[in-house]
C-alpha cells in the first residue's frame, strides 16, 4: 500500500499538475499540511498498518486495531490518526469518527499520563467502591472524566472490570489493581506524582483539557427539554417536557399518569392541535 | 470446607503450572486432541462428539453448541467461528481468568470447533480492557503458530487453519454476538436485526458460528475423555462442569469450577466459604447482571440451566453475586440500571431512553426527592421496555430490579417521604 495516493488511489499532484509535484512530494494525503510530524509517526508505523489490515479477510476490520496503535503512540486517537485510519480502512471520515466514538477506551482529545479507571459496578459497589471513589476524587482533586490540571492523571468510574473476586477493583492504563483501600489509593497517587509509579506512563503528545469527553457525552438531554426542567425531566419516556411543552400550548391539562399512552389519548382528543406544531 | 465439589477440568493446573508455555501445555496433553482431531477425524466425527456430550453454551444463553454448529448451511463454501472472549456482564471473571492462565486450551478449543465446522479461519475477540490478556493470547498464539498448529499447513496435513486475535475497544454490547460481528467487521458494535441469524449471515456476510470462551475451552477434554464423560455429569438436559465466578459478600470469592447440579446453597457455603462472620443471607444474583435476585428458599435448588430458569432466574454466565444483610438494594439495584443505561448503544428507543429514565428516577430516590408514585413507575417502565429490542440488553433490566421490588420493596420505600408529590407535575 502507497502513501502516495488519495482514497480513489490518485495522488494529489496528478491532478494539480508536476509543478505541484514536487512541492506535494513525500506529503501523505490525509496530513494537514507538508511536514507535518505525524507523516514521520505514519512512515513509521506503516509496516505495522499493513500487518494488522492483512490479518483480515476485509480491511475494515482494521480501524479499532488501528486506532488502538495510534493512540498507543499519540496518547489519543487524533485528528490526522482519523483521517489516516479512513483512508487505510478505505471508510469515510465520518465513518471512522461515528465508529471509534462508540468505544469508550478510544480517546478523541488527550488524556492524561495515567489513566485511573475504578470500577463502580455491582461486585465493587458491594465492597466498597463509592467511598473508595469519594476518597480518590477528593486525592486527586478532579471529578470523573476529568484531567488534573498538571496533565498527569485523567480519571473514570468504570463498569465491570471482570476482578470482582478482587473488589473493589481498578486499571491503570489498563494494569489491573486489586483489593483497593484508601491507603493503596493514596500510595498509588504518590507514586504517580513521584514518578516511581510500577505501571508506565502512556505516551502524551499533546496538553490534555479539563476532560476528554466531548459535551454530548458527558451528560445527555433528550431533545425538546424545557429550560425550566425539573426533577421529573428525565428524559425520553419519562420527560415531562413534552407534557409541559403540551400545557404552554394547549393550556393546563390534568396528568395523573406520566405515560406514553395517556400522553397519546391527550393528542387524539385534539386533532385540531397535534395536526400542526403551532397555534 | 467440602472440596470435593471442585473438579479441576479447565482450571487444572491453574496456579500451580505455567500454562502460558506451550511446552507446558504439551506436557499435560494439550494440542494432542486438536492433532486427532485434524489428523484422524472427520469433521462431521468431531461435531458428533460436541453434540453427543450435550455441551451447552457456556457464555449466557446456554444454547447447545453443536446445534448452534447445525445451522450452518451444508454448501456454504466460507464459515466463520468467532470465540467470544469480551466478559463484561456484571460479575463474569471466569473468561479472563481463562484467557490469562491457560490460553493454549483455549486456543485449542477454537480451532477444534473451527475444525468441526469447515472454517479455515478463525477469530477471537477480546475485550478492550483486557490488554494484558491479549499480550498473553498473542504470545500464545505465535508458539502454535511456531509449532505449526495453525497457520498454512496445520500438523503437515496440507490443511489451513488461519486465527486472528481483534481486541475491542471497551463496550459491553460487543459481547451480544452481532454486535460483536459489527465490532469485528471495523463497526459500531450495534447488534444486528435477528434473523437472519450469525450461522446464516455473520461475519462478512458469511455463515459464522459465535461460541463463548468456556465453551470452546471444554472441547479439548471432551475429545479426550468422550462425550459421555461430560453427558453424565450433573442433569441430563444440563450437563458438564461450569466455571462459576462467585463475589460480593463471601468470604472467599473466586472462581469455582464444579459439576452442573450442584446447589446454589454448596457454592455459596462449601465453595466460597459462606458469608462474612456474623452476616446473614439476603439474596443471590446466579447468572450475571442480567440475572433476577434468587432468596433464601431458593438455595438449595440445582445449579443448572433449567432448574435456575425454572426458579424464576438463570444460569447466564455462571456468575454469582451474593448479598447479605449490609445490602442496600436500592444502591444495587442503581449500580446495575446505571451499568445498562450506559452500555446501552441506543439503536432501540425503549432501552436506550427507558434505562435512562429508571436511573434518574433511581437516582432522584437515592437523593432523597422520590415521590410515592416512583416505585410503580419504574416497576412498570421496566416491565414496559423488555421485548421490544433487537438484543437481550434492554430485557436485561427488568429482571433484577423487580424481583427486588417485590421482595424489599420496604428499602425502596424507605428512602421516599410518605406523601411526596413530583415537582412540577399538577
Amino acid at each position: 500500500m502507497s502513501t502516495q495516493t488519495d482514497a480513489t488511489g490518485v495522488h494529489p499532484a496528478a491532478i494539480l499538475g508536476s509543478a505541484a509535484g514536487d512541492a506535494l512530494a513525500g506529503w501523505s494525503p490525509f496530513a494537514r499540511r507538508p511536514g507535518d510530524p505525524f507523516d514521520d509517526l505514519h512512515a513509521q508505523l506503516l509496516p505495522e498498518i499493513e500487518r494488522i489490515i492483512a490479518q483480515y479477510e476485509e480491511k475494515r476490520s482494521g480501524l479499532i486495531p488501528l486506532a488502538h496503535l495510534f493512540q498507543d503512540h499519540e496518547g489519543y486517537v487524533s485528528p490526522n490518526a482519523l483521517a489516516a485510519i479512513a483512508y487505510h480502512v478505505g471508510e469515510t471520515l465520518a465513518s471512522v469518527e461515528s465508529t471509534i466514538s462508540f468505544y469508550t477506551l478510544l480517546f478523541r482529545k488527550p488524556v492524561g499520563k495515567y489513566v485511573i479507571q475504578i470500577c463502580r459496578n455491582l461486585s465493587c459497589m458491594l465492597n466498597g467502591a463509592d467511598e473508595i471513589m469519594a476518597y480518590a476524587r477528593e486525592g486527586l482533586g478532579i471529578a470523573h472524566f476529568e484531567t488534573t490540571a498538571d496533565g498527569l492523571i485523567s480519571y473514570e468510574e468504570v463498569e465491570c472490570l471482570a476482578a470482582c473476586d478482587r473488589a473493589p477493583c481498578a486499571q491503570v492504563n489498563l494494569e489491573f489493581v486489586y483489593d483497593l483501600t484508601r491507603e493503596s489509593v493514596d500510595a498509588m497517587i504518590v507514586a504517580i506524582r513521584a514518578g516511581t509509579y510500577e505501571v508506565k506512563p502512556l505516551v502524551q503528545t499533546a496538553k490534555p483539557g479539563r476532560t476528554w469527553k466531548v459535551e454530548a457525552d458527558t451528560g445527555r438531554k433528550s431533545a425538546g427539554a424545557l429550560n425550566q426542567s425539573n426533577p421529573n425531566n428525565a428524559g425520553g419516556i419519562g420527560d415531562t417536557s413534552g407534557v409541559q411543552m403540551f400545557d404552554l400550548i394547549v393550556g393546563k391539562v390534568q396528568y395523573e399518569s406520566r405515560s406514553n399512552e395517556r400522553l397519546v389519548r391527550e393528542t387524539q382528543l385534539r386533532p385540531e392541535i397535534s395536526g400542526n406544531g403551532h397555534h | 470446607m467440602s472440596t470435593t465439589l471442585i473438579t479441576p477440568v479447565l482450571t487444572k493446573g491453574i496456579g500451580e503450572l505455567n500454562l502460558r508455555e506451550i511446552a507446558v501445555y504439551r506436557e499435560q496433553g494439550g494440542y494432542e486432541q486438536l492433532r486427532r482431531a485434524v489428523v484422524e477425524l472427520s469433521p462431521k466425527d468431531v461435531a458428533d462428539i460436541c453434540n453427543g456430550s450435550n455441551l451447552r453454551g457456556r457464555g449466557g444463553a446456554g444454547f447447545p453448541t453443536g446445534r448452534k454448529w447445525s445451522f450452518l448451511p451444508k454448501d456454504a463454501t466460507t464459515r466463520y467461528m468467532v470465540c467470544n472472549c469480551d466478559e463484561a456482564e456484571p460479575g463474569t471473571f471466569k473468561d479472563r481468568m481463562l484467557l490469562e492462565e491457560t490460553p493454549h486450551q483455549i486456543i485449542e478449543g477454537i480451532l477444534i470447533g473451527a475444525y468441526a465446522i469447515g472454517c479455515d479461519h478463525a477469530y477471537i475477540y477480546i475485550r478492550g480492557e483486557f490488554k494484558r490478556g491479549y499480550e498473553i493470547m498473542r504470545d500464545a498464539v505465535a508458539q502454535a503458530r511456531a509449532a505449526g498448529f495453525l497457520g498454512e499447513n496445520i500438523f503437515g496435513t496440507g490443511k489451513k487453519l488461519e486465527f486472528t486475535i481483534h481486541r475491542g475497544a471497551g463496550a459491553y454490547i460487543c459481547g451480544e454476538e452481532t454486535g460483536l460481528l459489527n465490532s469485528l467487521e471495523g463497526k459500531r458494535g450495534e447488534p444486528r436485526l435477528k434473523p437472519p441469524f450469525p450461522a446464516i449471515k455473520g461475519l462478512y456476510g458469511e455463515p459464522t458460528v459465535v461460541n463463548n470462551v468456556e465453551t470452546l475451552a471444554y472441547l479439548p477434554s471432551i475429545m479426550k475423555n468422550g462425550p459421555e464423560w461430560f453427558a453424565k455429569v450433573g442433569p441430563e438436559r444440563s450437563p458438564g462442569y461450569k466455571v462459576v465466578s462467585i463475589s460480593g459478600h463471601v468470604a472467599k470469592p473466586g472462581n469455582y469450577e464444579v459439576p452442573l447440579g450442584t446447589t446454589i446453597r454448596q457454592l455459596i457455603y462449601d465453595c466460597a466459604g459462606g458469608l462474612r462472620p456474623g452476616r446473614s443471607f439476603m439474596g443471590v444474583q446466579p447468572g450475571g447482571g442480567s440475572s433476577a435476585c434468587l432468596f433464601e428458599e431458593h438455595l438449595d435448588v440445582s445449579y443448572d440451566f433449567d432448574s435456575v430458569t425454572k426458579a424464576g432466574s438463570m444460569l447466564g454466565s455462571g456468575a454469582m453475586v451474593v448479598f447479605d444483610d449490609t445490602t442496600d438494594f436500592v444502591k444495587a439495584s442503581y449500580a446495575l440500571i446505571r451499568f445498562f443505561s450506559h452500555e446501552s448503544c441506543g439503536q432501540c428507543t425503549p432501552c436506550r431512553e427507558g434505562g435512562y429514565w429508571i436511573q434518574k428516577t433511581l437516582e432522584r430516590i437515592l437523593a432523597g426527592g422520590g415521590v410515592d408514585s416512583d416505585v410503580d413507575v419504574i416497576k412498570s417502565a421496566a416491565h414496559q421496555l423488555t421485548g421490544l429490542n433487537l438484543c437481550a440488553l434492554g430485557d436485561s433490566i427488568e429482571p433484577f430490579l423487580a424481583s427486588v421490588i417485590a421482595r424489599y420493596e420496604d428499602q425502596f420505600r424507605a428512602y421516599i417521604k410518605p406523601g411526596a408529590a413530583a415537582v412540577g407535575v399538577s
